[in-house]
């Protein structure tokens, strides 16, 4: 093995036909100079375009929310019930189109957030990694199969049973918004919530083990609140995507303009802001006081994920800060 | 004592998450199943004799000779279904036989003129015919069985004169003769809700064979055919033989309804053997045989999606799609390759990340405002487009919405490549910009396809971004990107709530929004089963 | 071959730190060396000379104040404890250590007299002329014959035949021809840990430079692999600057001709390999390498 190397050894030998010089040409110094730092502002210039796109859809939505907000009156938008764009004396009043999105989310979570969190600590910490790998492409699936998917079901298969069978005056009402919802918003709660709590990492499991708790009061005493910063930017974040959510509470809300009337009675129809926006906007002309109406609903949508973003994202970053990692 | 309710509900914890999972499972399992199981219809099922029809007559499919083989078939024994109704109808449908009595007569008259008599017989022929039209008018009205016999009695003794045959008169007196003999059974009380039911029986006949032979073709389309689906006409079946109604069972209380069968209902009439025969013979009238329509990825669809399939749709989605990547691949792998490699933590970063955790998190609808107000009103014109929803706008407004989750997956596949490769290309004299280029980036590659069949199949399902950009519910094949199209996404929509004529054919409902779960789930699994072998990949160096 | 078999003996035999094992290994590299050690009269060697080089990581101290210089055609050991600036110091030389943020550098580091801190360096020659090996073996995703052509593709080689035939010498300069050259198109991640080190040597070598930087090369190997480099080195050493670092201080014995001795950051002994071993000058020195701390 070492003997023949010695004659081939004589061939490769440090190359001396070779540009040699250490040192750069002036045209070799500017050239990498202008090369290096205009590919990096051109790189630079093309990450902004997010920036850009961001800035861009605040101004060209409050743009045409605009004629609308100076024209009529804000705290009637805000406040009051009678929802008539297209009535003689159009009326604007978007309070009901608020509550119905916040009433069918706040019902989409309560049902949403115990099993997701349940989930969640199911996957962490009872089942083998195996299991887990088995179990996540299932959740991938739920998060995968698209709203509208989801309204048909809503529709076409939830509406009539529960009209059917249990006798509700009609099938499309908030129950069944809020059911398709929490199933939509389950994904996205489990997967924040189930990397926040593995992220607790052993040792703090191993401490409670150690001291002789059972899994229950670990989880529930040491790892939960452990990871109470993570778990609760999961719900924000599944809040996010419920409020957000347009085709399923289209087909399913039933699209009363009303705020139900005992406030527990979720077997009556509501409507939400995305609902109005996405049924409206089809049979509004454009520059009409309705058309207007229609983006500043859009503007609240728009204020109100972006805030709930932010405050996701200072519990995610809390959460970094306590286990360190980055 | 302590232990033991320690124990007790650290188990029933362990169960109480692991139903959690359940739940999750069979929450899938119904919304899934039932879907996939009744879209599977739309593609594989009995097909009928009217469906091969169809198929010939639209898109030139099949064989004309079998056609027209399987087509005499069963004209032998519809022929039997339409003799029994017209035979019943005969003494049922009075206003007909009236008609048909003042058309005789006026052909008469013509006739006569034809023929040439003199004046005199021309009058009295006339009178004579007018006569016989009168009684058999008043033997149709009539209720009553005795007058009926009567004027019939009457109309027929002059079936032998000399001076009507040879003429249309001779018409009077087969109908007298029938009329005669379907009054018999009747009970001619029962007349008006006779002719009701029969109505309803003809129609029901009518959507099962389709027009009758002889009859003129109807304007629409899906008129000119019988059941194009064994299921669809076993429901028929049912509707031909039980009919529906509202009884009050109890006083006070709301009507109940309750199915009551027709054949007793006609128990005694010459329509009541239809129903046993109908029931016995639609198989050899319908001829249905098991088939795989999978020209349903391919055919348009008759307006309204009666019949057909869902073929422009899923050409509008992969249009849309595939020009949305186009659009968001560079720059969602540009932008990620910076954040990695160049980008240090300053203030001009951190407010980059922002930007792109807030375009993750704008509503879809607002998307759809955006695309409206910026691409349609504004950025399209600008470049001399026209200003209306058109796949551009449709597409480009997908890419703006996808543009996070691409970064996101981009950034995760471009970090996960391992320091040394980088040191090493390094450390052999090669520029940064070549060791991201020849060793970075190959490796990052199967990453960064995962997160283009991820935005794939997100952009794919998406539907309230393109409502006002580019999406129709019904339309014309695109010629260009200005116009605008029909996709999956919208078309579900559309099907399942907008149209009243998709009621009727919920196999063509579940078809399209099957179709679309199927193609997100394809592409989903490709993504998973893709980052599976990078994950392991990676882990096992 | 005589001595490649008394050198495994020995290797197979040691395990710790032992002045008379030591020893015996020194004289017989000498033994040995006087025979094949011999300058070439057309050796185109370089030199590296550093005038009073420091490296900082931010505000901490990579190494401070280091003048050495490093003779060419040899082989020359760095050894100290850990986190004493070896590896600092050899990724210096050719400049890897930018991949780091914030750090600062004062004093000169020439490399065949350019100080390669310099502005105006041209970092591509550098480090086509200065090759490294590094502590894992991380040779590219691809296959064998890839990964030794890149290094000659980047600077300038693209005939196929010329490929071929560096490709071909640079892998019997690191003697693993003979094991691969069946299947050049095999993934370079097939082969096992000591092969693969030696596809990073002979990716390294393709290049054609004069100086090569090994970073602790046969710290992830195992003995029979770590013994095959160590004879790699030995070979090479007739034609190449070797600077390498190492934990192990019976490999620097071996293999090195003279042996700087780093402690905290700071150069405290640069002398022979025997002088270092045998006859120590400073006491930190005959500390380390009679094993009373590191």
């Amino acid at each position: 093995m070492i003997t023949n190397s010695a004659i081939q050894n004589q061939q490769l030998r440090p190359a001396t036909d070779k540009n040699q010089s250490l040192v750069l040409t002036p045209l070799q110094d500017l050239g990498g100079f202008l090369f290096h730092h205009l590919g990096r502002l051109l790189l630079f210039l093309i990450t902004c375009s997010s920036v850009l796109l961001v800035l861009l859809i605040f101004f060209f939505v409050i743009r045409e929310a605009i004629p609308f907000l100076t024209k009529f009156s804000l705290t009637e938008f805000l406040t009051t019930k009678s929802w008539y764009p297209e009535a003689a004396t159009p009326k604007f009043g978007a309070l009901s189109l608020i509550v119905g999105s916040l009433y069918v989310t706040i019902a989409a979570l309560i049902f949403a957030v115990p099993t997701g969190i349940l989930a969640a600590i199911f996957l962490s910490d009872i089942v083998s990694l195996k299991v887990r790998d088995f179990i996540k492409p299932v959740i991938e699936i739920l998060a995968a199969i698209p709203s509208v998917a989801y309204g048909f079901f809503a529709v076409l298969v939830l509406a009539p049973w529960m009209q059917n069978k249990w006798g509700f005056t009609t099938g499309t009402n908030a129950l069944n918004a809020s059911i398709i919802l929490s199933i939509m918003a389950l994904p996205t709660i489990i997967s924040v919530a189930e990397d926040s709590i593995s992220a607790v990492g052993r040792e703090l499991r191993e401490a409670s083990y150690g001291l002789g708790a059972t899994r229950f009061e670990t989880i529930f005493k040491v790892v939960i609140p452990a990871a109470h910063s993570g778990i609760i930017a999961a719900i924000v974040l599944g809040m996010m995507r419920a409020i957000g959510e347009t085709m399923v509470v289209w087909m399913a809300s039933g699209n009363a303009n009303q705020i139900p009337s005992p406030w527990w009675d979720l077997s009556q129809s509501v409507r939400t802001m995305t609902a109005t926006i996405a049924g409206d906007m089809g049979e509004t002309p454009k520059d009409s006081p309705h058309y207007w109406s229609l983006f500043a609903i859009g503007v609240v949508l728009l204020l109100m994920t972006f805030l709930l973003n932010i405050i996701s994202e200072y519990f995610l970053a809390s959460a970094k800060k306590k286990t360190g990692k980055s | 004592m302590r232990h033991i309710i320690r124990q007790i509900t650290d188990r029933a914890f362990t169960i109480l998450t692991g139903t959690s999972v359940v739940l999750l499972a069979f929450a899938l399992l119904v919304i899934l199943g039932p879907m996939l199981w009744r879209g599977s219809k739309a593609v594989i099922f009995k097909d009928t004799v009217e469906f091969r029809k169809m198929q010939l007559d639209l898109y030139n499919r099949g064989n004309p000779a079998n056609l027209k083989v399987e087509n005499a078939e069963t004209e032998s024994f519809r022929k039997t279904v339409y003799e029994t109704i017209d035979d019943f109808k005969h003494g049922i449908d009075t206003e007909e036989l009236i008609d048909r009595t003042k058309q005789i007569y006026r052909q008469l008259g013509k006739e006569l003129r034809y023929k040439g008599v003199t004046d005199e017989e021309y009058q009295r022929i006339r009178s004579l015919a007018r006569e016989l039209r009168d009684r058999l008018q008043a033997a149709f009205e009539s209720n009553d069985k005795k007058v009926i016999k009567e004027n019939i009695n009457y109309v027929l003794r002059y079936h032998l004169d000399e001076n009507l045959a040879e003429t249309s008169a001779v018409e009077f007196f087969t109908l007298a003769e029938d009329f005669q003999q379907s009054v018999e059974n009747i009970d001619l009380n029962k007349r008006q809700q006779y002719a009701g039911s029969l109505q309803q029986i003809e129609e029901i006949i009518f959507h099962l064979l389709g027009p009758r032979p002889g009859d003129p073709l109807p304007a629409l389309t899906m008129n000119r055919y019988g059941a194009t689906r064994w299921d669809l006409a076993q429901k028929l079946l049912d509707n031909l033989l039980w009919s529906e109604k509202w009884i009050q069972k109890e006083a006070a209380q709301p009507l109940v309804k309750i199915r009551v069968s027709r054949a007793e209902e006609f128990a005694g009439t010459k329509l009541e053997p239809l129903f046993g025969y109908v029931q016995n013979n639609l198989d050899k009238m319908l001829k249905p045989e098991f088939t795989v329509y999978w020209q349903y990825f391919i055919d348009d669809s008759t307006p309204g999606h009666y019949f057909g399939g869902v073929g422009p749709e899923i050409l509008g989605t992969l249009l849309l799609t595939l020009l949305a990547m186009l659009f968001v691949f560079p720059l969602g792998v540009i932008s990620a390759a910076y954040l990695v490699e160049c980008a240090s933590d300053n203030i001009a970063v951190r407010i980059i990340r922002m930007s792109i955790n807030t375009l993750a998190g704008v509503p879809s609808i607002v998307f759809g405002l955006f695309g409206l107000a910026f691409f349609v009103l504004f950025f399209i014109p600008l470049f001399g487009g026209p200003s209306k929803p058109c796949i551009l706008a449709a597409s480009l407004t997908l890419a703006v919405l996808t543009l996070p989750v691409m970064i996101r997956a981009s950034e995760e596949a471009i970090r996960s490549v391992p320091q040394s490769y980088k040191e090493a290309s390094l450390g052999l004299g090669a520029s940064k910009f070549r060791t991201f280029m020849r060793v970075t980036f190959p490796v990052a590659l199967p990453g960064i396809l995962t997160g283009v069949i991820l935005s794939l199949s997100r952009v794919a399902g998406e539907t309230a971004p393109i409502l006002f950009t580019g999406a129709v519910a019904l339309g014309p094949l695109p010629k260009s990107l200005f116009d605008p199209t029909m996709t999956l996404s919208y078309g579900s929509y559309d099907i399942a709530v907008g149209d009243r004529l998709a009621m009727m054919v919920p196999h063509n409902q579940y078809g399209m929004v099957v179709t679309l779960v199927l193609l997100i789930l394809c592409l989903n699994t490709i993504a998973i089963v893709l980052r599976a072998r990078v994950s392991r990949k990676l882990r096992g160096q | 071959m005589q001595k490649g078999k008394d050198k495994m003996q020995i290797s197979a035999l040691e395990k710790e730190a032992n002045i008379d094992h030591i020893d015996s290994v020194v004289s017989l590299g000498q033994k040995a060396g006087s025979g094949i050690k011999k300058k070439k009269p057309d050796c185109k060697c370089a030199v590296i000379k550093s005038e009073n080089f420091s490296f900082y990581y931010g505000t901490k101290v990579g190494v401070k104040d280091i003048t050495m210089e490093i003779y060419p055609c040899s082989v020359t050991a760095i050894i100290g404890p850990s986190g004493c600036g070896k590896s600092t110091f050899l990724r210096s030389i050719n400049r890897i250590n930018d991949l780091i943020p914030h750090t600062r550098v004062e004093g000169r580091l020439l490399v065949n007299g350019h100080n390669v801190y310099d502005k105006s360096t041209n970092l591509v020659n550098l480090r086509q002329q200065v090759g490294m090996v590094f502590q894992k073996p991380n040779p590219f995703p691809k296959s064998i014959f890839d990964n030794v052509a890149y290094g000659p593709g980047l600077h300038g080689v693209k005939k196929r035949s010329a490929l071929q035939q560096i490709v071909e010498e640079s892998l019997k300069a690191a003697a693993l021809w003979e094991e691969v050259k069946d299947d050049l198109k095999k993934s370079a991640l097939a082969l096992s840990g000591g092969q693969q080190q030696r596809l990073c040597i002979a990716r390294a070598l393709a290049t054609r430079p004069n100086i090569i930087l090994m970073d602790e090369p046969c710290s992830a190997l195992d003995p029979i692999a770590t013994s095959k480099i160590e004879d790699l080195i030995d070979k090479l050493q007739n034609d190449y600057t070797i600077v390498i670092v190492t934990h192990n201080m019976q490999q620097a014995a071996r293999v090195s001709e003279r042996t700087a001795f780093f402690c905290l950051g700071e150069l405290i002994e640069y002398d022979s390999t025997a002088k270092i071993f045998r006859n120590p000058g400073k006491k930190q020195t005959e500390d380390y390498v009679t094993g009373r701390f590191g």
